[in-house]
């Protein structure tokens, strides 16, 4: 109970693989972190493969408009008789594009302001208080602030999940580093003599990792919500670019008339978060096994 | 029964205990954890008796299921635990047997206990009274009696000025009070048996002495029945009249407290008795009789006796069944050993008396490798905010201390005298306000980047917890690696050093890959020790390495330091609460109380002759695992440790001393000069001014 017997210790790894490394990948060992990898492997695989499986185009017109899910229109078709299910996986792409860029950027930005402290006290406090100016700022404002500097458009939707970003990646990297700094193995590798940035590096940011990564994952469904958010409102991606938060969007002015129109990509929406929320389970748990 | 007059700490009242009717009879308890992986059998058929006005000790390491038992008893396991076989009789009744609500009943008010962590056992925000208030409450007492009785028993378990007291906070109370106070709940209701699991352990030594003697009062003057759960033959020894020795969660032995300690039957309670350092060691500079190997793992136990890997009178049939619980002569005394029940005197010879050891290597040169000087420590200035500064707290004032290679300085006192803050700043982890270190001859007191340097390529750390010193990250090859490639050391060496780094602290090189959770705490610590060695370093600071292991692997550990400091002719800084293990390791010993040495010297002197009556009062308030020691005088300190942010003026340990103004009010000048260190007659250096005498 208190001690694991010495024979029933995992085997080592294969002394080639980092064993950092391995324990991240363990995560897709389990059913869990299966599922999610599938999902979202699928749909970066429809996003990429969009103008291969689609090769009309997502403004393609047909005939028949608000028509219900059938065979040849699994999503039903829009005002323009647009197929809905073609212009989702076109979305995809905005929204996919947008997440897998801008939330690693945050992390890694927000993580390395975090642990800015390291350096000295009085950048880590300044540091925190910009942070604290940033969560002041909720998602959509931050985004229509952007927007209205920038313009709408992709660029802006990116600034705002990086910097919605930053304050948690921060937190947690801070807060990371503030309790790992008084560990007895922190202390251990300080009576070394091992460097500040080694101690950072090899002791306190894989501790931190964890917490960041499972972060990263959520920031992700966040991200999805922010552009959808901010495209309703119609400071997103502009038309005819059709992203998730378009297609909803564009649903919800006719949700009377057609409500299957916006059902396509919200289910599409929601796989994505999903998808991106069992692998972030999958992860916290096989970081915190031990 | 009638209360007994003499002290109950050196003589248990034989004629006290009723011998007719148990008070609590345990019979063939079985408590298993049902896990996924499988159940983990945690108490296999364990029986005793207790009777009215026993003290009896339940006596085991980690694993070894007596804390579980208590539970057991008291019905308080948590799932996945669950009793499969057995029976509780209390008074006649089995308590196993009755409803949910009838054993709440009987909890607390006939049957009470006390839990090893004071802080966790008390609500914070409650007032004291109040919680004493409602242990009666809860069995029908009314509110206002209630009251008045939790006054009468904060009284009774010696809290000071109960007026005032009862009306504060658990954090107004001081670690060893608030034990007190938890005492008094246990006793709210007058339970006719008392479970005290691990009462003393987290506590300091003199005020461990403290508890034990109110305890021991308790048990005198109302006829309460005690059992005590601890891992400390020393507890057991000074307050207990019969022990049950457990190991692997079956009883071993049992007996009145004078068999076990005379005549161990079982070869596990005498190894374990004779790898114990004493306070009265004659060993100093030869290894302890250590048992070898390590407890079994409960989720994995040997079919037959979990003991037989690790004894020396193991034999074919210790392999195949448990040896059952039988009496061996027609003393009463019972083991479950088949050598002994045979008849073979278990009682191992400490070999080592008999053969002849060769002495002790000379060490060198008599160099100093560390010398600190009137050294001063500062932790209060760290906790600064924006604009303010908190006025400092020197944990450490000017204490002076020389370590030579081949030699060992242990350096004793309670928690918060400073021990730690001293031994971290010598390596450059708390900032030094004051006076001088040197290592290996060079000043380093400025701890500059190469002064860190130096100190870190000479001086290295062992932590106390071999938990919390390894990161639980990283493979052993890695922490080892790293300390390497800071000397160094790389590329194909890097292998075979790491390698034999592991052998030379005793552990199997095959085992570089995995992490520290595969490893049990002692070997863990041998890691924490190879790591520090991979430095070759000429100084080993030791901060409490042995303290957090089991009992029966603790000599493995001294025995490994002691063999590394010949081989390696290191010098160590041995910091420890456990005045036995300093006594049997160092050479010199300082005693600390609130941030000065108050007494300094060569070990057998500072045993044989305290000088200071801080030193005097902590040797006797040690527990001794000797029931035959002849009875030494009790020097029970009042108070606590004061605190290092506002120290008494003068002498400061005058608030607390036996000798001083608390005793001999015209012994004025304690409170208005500062003693200093000097030559007693005895030889050591003491800080007192009435050193020696009384």
């Amino acid at each position: 109970m208190t001690d694991l017997p010495l024979t029933a210790a995992p085997a080592a790894t294969r002394r080639s693989l980092n064993p950092t490394l391995a324990r991240y990948l363990s995560a897709f060992r389990t059913p869990r972190g299966v599922v999610g990898l599938t999902i979202l492997v699928v749909m970066v695989l429809a996003a990429l493969l969009a103008p291969v499986l689609f090769p009309g185009g997502y403004d393609q017109q047909g005939a028949t408009t608000f028509a219900g899910p059938s065979a040849g229109h699994l999503f039903g078709t829009d005002e323009f008789g647009r197929d809905i299910f073609v212009r989702s996986v076109y979305g995809l792409r905005v929204d996919l594009s947008l997440i897998l860029s801008a939330v690693p950027l945050s992390m890694a930005i927000g993580t390395l302001l975090g642990l800015s402290g390291a350096i000295s006290g009085w950048l880590g406090a300044g540091v925190q208080r910009l942070l604290d100016v940033i969560i002041g700022f909720p998602g959509l404002i931050l985004g229509v602030c952007l927007v209205a500097v920038l313009g709408a458009g992709w660029f802006a939707l990116f600034l705002t999940i990086l910097i919605g970003g930053l304050p948690s990646a921060g937190r947690l990297a801070r807060g990371a580093w503030l309790s790992q700094q008084d560990r007895e193995y922190v202390l251990a590798a300080r009576v070394l003599g091992v460097s500040r940035r080694q101690l950072l590096v090899r002791h306190v940011l894989p501790n931190a990792m964890d917490a960041i990564v499972v972060n990263g994952a959520v920031w992700m469904v966040v991200g999805v919500y922010i552009e959808a958010g901010l495209s309703i409102v119609g400071l997103g991606v502009q038309p005819p670019t059709p992203s998730l938060g378009v297609l909803l969007n564009n649903g919800l002015r006719f949700v009377v008339q057609s409500p299957t129109y916006i059902i396509g990509p919200a289910s599409l929406l929601l796989l994505l978060a999903v998808g991106v929320s069992l692998m972030s389970d999958a992860l916290n748990e096989a970081v915190n096994r031990r | 029964m009638t209360p007994t007059t003499n002290s109950p700490l050196t003589e248990p009242p034989e004629a006290a205990t009723d011998r007719a009717v148990p008070l609590l009879r345990v019979e063939g308890l079985s408590t298993e954890f049902r896990l996924t992986s499988g159940d983990v059998k945690a108490v296999d058929d364990v029986t005793f008796d207790i009777y009215p006005g026993d003290v009896l000790g339940i006596v085991g390491e980690s694993g070894s299921g007596k804390s579980v038992t208590a539970r057991s008893i008291m019905r308080m396991l948590r799932p996945p635990g669950q009793v499969v076989a057995g029976t509780v009789q209390f008074e006649g009744e089995d308590l196993l047997a009755l409803p949910e609500r009838e054993m709440r009943r009987r909890r607390g008010s006939k049957v009470a206990m006390v839990f090893q962590d004071p802080q966790a056992a008390l609500n914070p925000v409650m007032r004291v009274g109040d919680q004493i208030v409602e242990a009666m409450t809860v069995h029908g007492v009314d509110k206002k009696t209630a009251r008045a009785r939790a006054a009468e028993l904060l009284d009774q378990v010696g809290i000071p000025d109960v007026p005032t007291k009862i009306d504060q906070y658990p954090h107004q109370f001081s670690g060893g009070m608030r034990q007190r106070v938890v005492i008094a709940i246990a006793l709210a209701n007058d339970p006719a048996l008392l479970i005290a699991d691990e009462p003393t352990t987290a506590l300091d030594v003199t005020i461990q002495a403290q508890i034990l003697r109110l305890l021991a009062r308790l048990r005198t003057e109302l006829g309460i029945a005690v059992a005590i759960i601890t891992h400390d033959m020393g507890v057991v020894a000074e307050l207990c009249t019969d022990v049950v020795v457990m190991y692997s969660g079956r009883t071993v032995e049992k007996g009145t407290v004078e068999q076990i300690f005379k005549h161990p039957r079982h070869p596990y309670t005498a190894a374990l008795l004779d790898a114990m350092p004493r306070l009265d060691d004659d060993l100093t500079g030869r290894p302890l009789p250590a048992i070898p190997g390590t407890p079994p793992d409960p989720a994995a136990l040997p079919p037959g006796c979990a003991f037989e890997p690790r004894c020396p009178f193991a034999e074919d049939a210790c392999t195949h069944a448990p040896p059952q619980l039988l009496e061996i002569g027609d003393s009463g005394q019972t083991a479950a050993c088949f050598a002994a029940q045979r008849g073979v005197e278990v009682t191992s010879v400490r070999p080592e008396l008999t053969t002849s050891v060769p002495p002790r290597p000379a060490p060198p040169t008599d160099e100093p490798v560390l010398e600190i000087h009137d050294l001063r420590v500062d932790v209060g200035s760290r906790r600064r905010g924006l604009f303010h500064r908190e006025p400092p707290v020197y944990a450490v004032d000017s204490v002076s201390l020389s370590v030579s290679a081949g030699r060992t300085v242990g350096l004793v006192g309670e928690s918060g005298c400073g021990k730690s803050t001293l031994s971290r700043a010598v390596v450059g982890i708390n900032p030094i306000i004051g006076g001088t270190v040197r290592v290996d001859g060079a000043d380093v007191s400025a701890m500059r980047e190469e002064d860190l340097k130096r100190v870190r390529s000479s001086v290295q750390y062992v932590f106390q917890d071999p938990y919390a010193s390894l990161n639980p990250r990283r493979t052993i090859r890695q922490s080892l690696t790293e300390a390497l490639g800071i000397r160094g050391v790389g590329g194909p060496e890097l292998e075979a050093e790491a390698r034999s780094l592991m052998e030379q602290v005793g552990l199997r090189p095959e085992h570089l890959d995995r992490y520290p959770h595969a490893f049990s705490g002692g070997q863990r610590q041998r890691i924490g020790i190879a790591r520090a060695l991979a430095r070759r370093p000429r100084t080993l600071v030791l901060d409490e390495p042995v303290s957090a292991l089991d009992m029966s692997v603790q000599a493995q550990i001294i025995n490994l330091l002691q063999r590394l400091q010949n081989e390696l002719g290191l010098g160590y800084l041995f910091i420890a609460h456990d005045l036995s293990v300093v006594r049997h390791l160092s050479d010199t010993v300082a005693v600390m109380y609130l941030g000065r040495i108050v007494e300094y010297g060569d070990v057998a002197d500072v045993y044989g002759n305290p000088q200071h009556p801080y030193t005097a009062a902590l040797l006797s308030s040690s527990p001794v695992a000797n029931v035959s020691a002849p009875e030494r005088e009790r020097v029970v300190l009042r108070g606590e440790l004061p605190s290092p942010a506002n120290p008494p003026s003068g002498c400061r340990f005058r608030t607390r001393c036996p000798v001083g103004p608390l005793t001999h009010p015209e012994r004025t000048i304690c409170a208005e000069r500062d003693p200093q260190l000097t030559v007693t007659a005895a030889g050591q250096r003491a800080a007192c001014h009435f050193a020696g005498g009384d």
